[in-house]
């Protein structure tokens, strides 16, 4: 029996015990299945339930002052109750009044009123901590706005002027376009989620497998008779290797089903479409996914295979997922027009950089040179340290 | 073949940055024979076991198995821990299988010699089973059928009829007994000295030493103790006299 069949018998092992475990099957396959789905139908559902529910809700506005009819008439339509102040109402100071909106039995205290120079004055108060408050607040102030352009539309006219003139003097032509495609914006909102979503997921995603992997085997002594076979260290990290990498992708690959289901059939044509993307784009960002989870899942193996326990590798691998979290960030705002080939070196960012890259479907040529060969690099130097973890003698035991 | 060296270790010693687990230990495992490892917790059995399972270099001295080191040579021998370490999410045949495959077995061959020592050991029903039911005893019996799938020249035992009932602890010991006669070496670690004295010979472990080696009827005559038991506690004592006895206190 070769290396080969040694490392597959070794990573064969491991899938077939991953397999078994529907909790971990449930954890580390279907929720990246349904992630995208989810975010596309559930969440927009529940905003826009939310929102409805909202919309429907009577609105109490206690007003001082007369509003004109128009808009209390536009008010009423929006389910704004309009209440007339209590006799002994003080106004809009009015402690009660101002104690009410706080306990929520009233929504809004509004004060209307036209000083010396025909302006007309409004006061608010409410509470932007209470839904229907703050919902109460954004009918008044949109009421108003609309019943402002008819009045200022009013007063012009008064004046003797043309008021679609005056009062819009600068029009854009209405044949004016973006000269990027579809597909090119579509790519250009993907391309600032997708490398965040995947590199948190495929650092996350690695830590429970790692560990079970060796941490987990050391406490359960099948470490011990695994390193009593005939076969050489960098065969088990190998094998090992191969098989967290393979949930980890497995992970990866279904969220892009995911993703391409949500958007081609839940998302709808006027949110997100898949971005077109050629032959070299996708065969480089599957390069760049391949790497990322090579660097990965050896860095992890490592230091789980130096932690003395299950729980010291949990605490050490834990904060890994939030660490990843900062360069991917960082990603989200650099300028991919004017960006400097230097990001293109640095560990975690180089790499989702080029997804970025990648998934606005651009190929540059430098840039590919530097994230390909300084990710290997680092890749190289995980496994390097890797196969320094998996050396060590007291490997049955965990390093001190 | 029976009677001849198998493994040896010459002037072995194991030291873990300060601690010595292991100090200058010379022993000689014969094809064809059974060696008692006795000893208490912490004297130096299991890193003994560990480098004689080629799991451990030696910090110091030689162990060889037949022409070569032992590390070269850890085709021809097979291990049954003490935790067992089964998967247990795995049955019992493709634990076994598993192993059998790192040790280039084919698997329709690892399948007959395991459904071989099945029997007598009363696993025939579980192999086919997951292991996380399994009670100790059952663990214990597939640990040790994993370890012969390969059929080893040298096994190595920790600790293999701890949580047996009498008729378990019987048919394993007859198992080892017939691995004997066959002419493979077996070294079994044990705190059971009834057990041990079974064994062709008994090596007693204390202090990170060997304090003893031999027939158990040698080291009787030699020492005018009537038994086993005995026989531990005076080496152990002596040892641990000895150890005192060069250790220079400063009063």
């Amino acid at each position: 029996m070769n290396s080969w069949h040694r490392t597959r018998t070794i990573a064969s092992r491991e899938l077939l015990d991953f397999v078994r475990d529907w909790r971990t099957i449930l954890t580390m396959l279907l929720i990246p299945l349904f992630l995208f789905p989810l975010l596309f139908v559930v969440l927009p559902l529940v905003v826009v339930g939310q929102a409805e529910e909202l919309t429907a809700t009577e609105a109490q506005v206690v007003v001082y002052g007369t509003l004109p009819t128009a808009l209390a008439d536009a008010l009423v339509e929006t389910n704004v109750v309009l209440l007339t102040p209590p006799a002994n109402s003080t106004g809009v100071d009015d402690d009660e009044q101002n104690r009410l909106v706080r306990e929520g039995s009233l929504d809004l205290i509004m004060g209307w009123r036209l000083d010396e120079e025909d302006v007309y004055v409004v006061h608010l108060r409410y509470m932007s901590t209470a839904s229907v408050s703050n919902d109460a607040r954004s009918r008044v102030v949109n009421a108003i706005a609309e019943w402002e352009e008819s009045e200022r539309v009013r007063r012009v006219e008064a004046g003797g002027m043309d008021a679609n003139v005056t009062l819009d003097p600068v029009r854009f032509d209405s044949t004016s376009m973006d000269l990027a495609s579809q597909s090119e914006r579509q790519g250009w909102l993907l391309s600032s989620f997708i490398p965040l979503i995947f590199a948190t997921w495929m650092v996350s995603s690695a830590i429970q497998p790692s560990i079970d992997m060796t941490a987990g085997e050391r406490e359960r002594g099948s470490l011990e008779a695994l390193l009593c076979a005939p076969l050489p260290r960098w065969e088990l990290l190998a094998g090992k290797w191969a098989a967290v990498s393979t949930i980890v992708l497995a992970g990866v690959t279904l969220q892009v089903a995911g993703l391409m289901f949500a958007l081609t059939y839940l998302a709808g044509p006027g949110l997100l479409e898949m971005p077109r993307m050629g032959v070299a784009p996708i065969l480089l960002l599957m390069v760049a996914v391949v790497c990322f989870s090579v660097m990965v899942v050896a860095t992890e193996l490592a230091i789980a295979m130096r932690s003395r326990s299950v729980k010291e590798a949990g605490s050490a691998l834990a904060p890994l997922g939030l660490l990843v979290l900062v360069p991917a960030i960082i990603v989200q705002v650099v300028n991919l027009d004017g960006v400097e080939g230097v990001w293109f070196a640095v560990p975690v960012v180089n790499v989702m950089l080029a997804m970025r890259e990648l998934l606005l479907n651009r190929v540059v040529p430098f840039h590919t040179v530097v994230w390909l060969s300084t990710t290997l690099f680092y890749t190289a130097l995980a496994l390097a340290y890797a196969q320094r973890q998996f050396d060590r003698e007291d490997l049955v035991l965990g390093a001190s | 073949m029976e009677g001849e060296v198998l493994a040896s270790l010459r002037s072995v010693s194991k030291r873990f940055g300060p601690v010595v687990a292991l100090d200058a230990v010379d022993l000689d495992i014969l094809h064809g024979s059974s060696t008692a490892l006795i000893g208490s917790n912490g004297a130096g059995k299991t890193t003994l076991l560990r480098i004689l399972a080629g799991v451990y270099r030696p910090s110091e001295g030689t162990a060889v198995l037949g022409e070569g080191n032992i590390v070269d040579h850890r085709r021809r021998i097979g291990v049954m821990t003490e935790s067992t370490g089964l998967h247990v999410r795995l049955t019992a045949w493709e634990n076994i299988r598993f192993h059998a495959r790192l040790f280039g077995v084919e698997d329709g061959e690892a399948r007959r010699r395991t459904e071989r020592h099945a029997g007598p050991l009363g696993m025939l029903g579980a192999l086919d089973r997951r292991t996380e039911g399994f009670s100790r005893g059952m663990r214990q019996k597939t640990a040790l059928m994993r370890a012969l799938v390969h059929e080893p020249d040298l096994l190595l035992l920790d600790e293999p009829t701890a949580g047996l009932d009498i008729t378990s602890a019987r048919a394993v010991r007859t198992l080892i007994q017939s691995l004997v006669e066959e002419g493979r070496g077996v070294v079994w670690s044990t705190h059971d000295l009834s057990a041990a004295t079974l064994c062709d010979r008994l090596v007693l472990v204390h202090n990170a030493k060997v304090v003893a080696n031999g027939p158990l009827s040698t080291l009787l005559a030699s020492s005018s103790v009537a038994d086993a038991e005995a026989l531990h506690e005076l080496h152990t004592m002596e040892a641990t006299r000895e150890f005192l006895e060069g250790v220079d206190v400063v009063s």
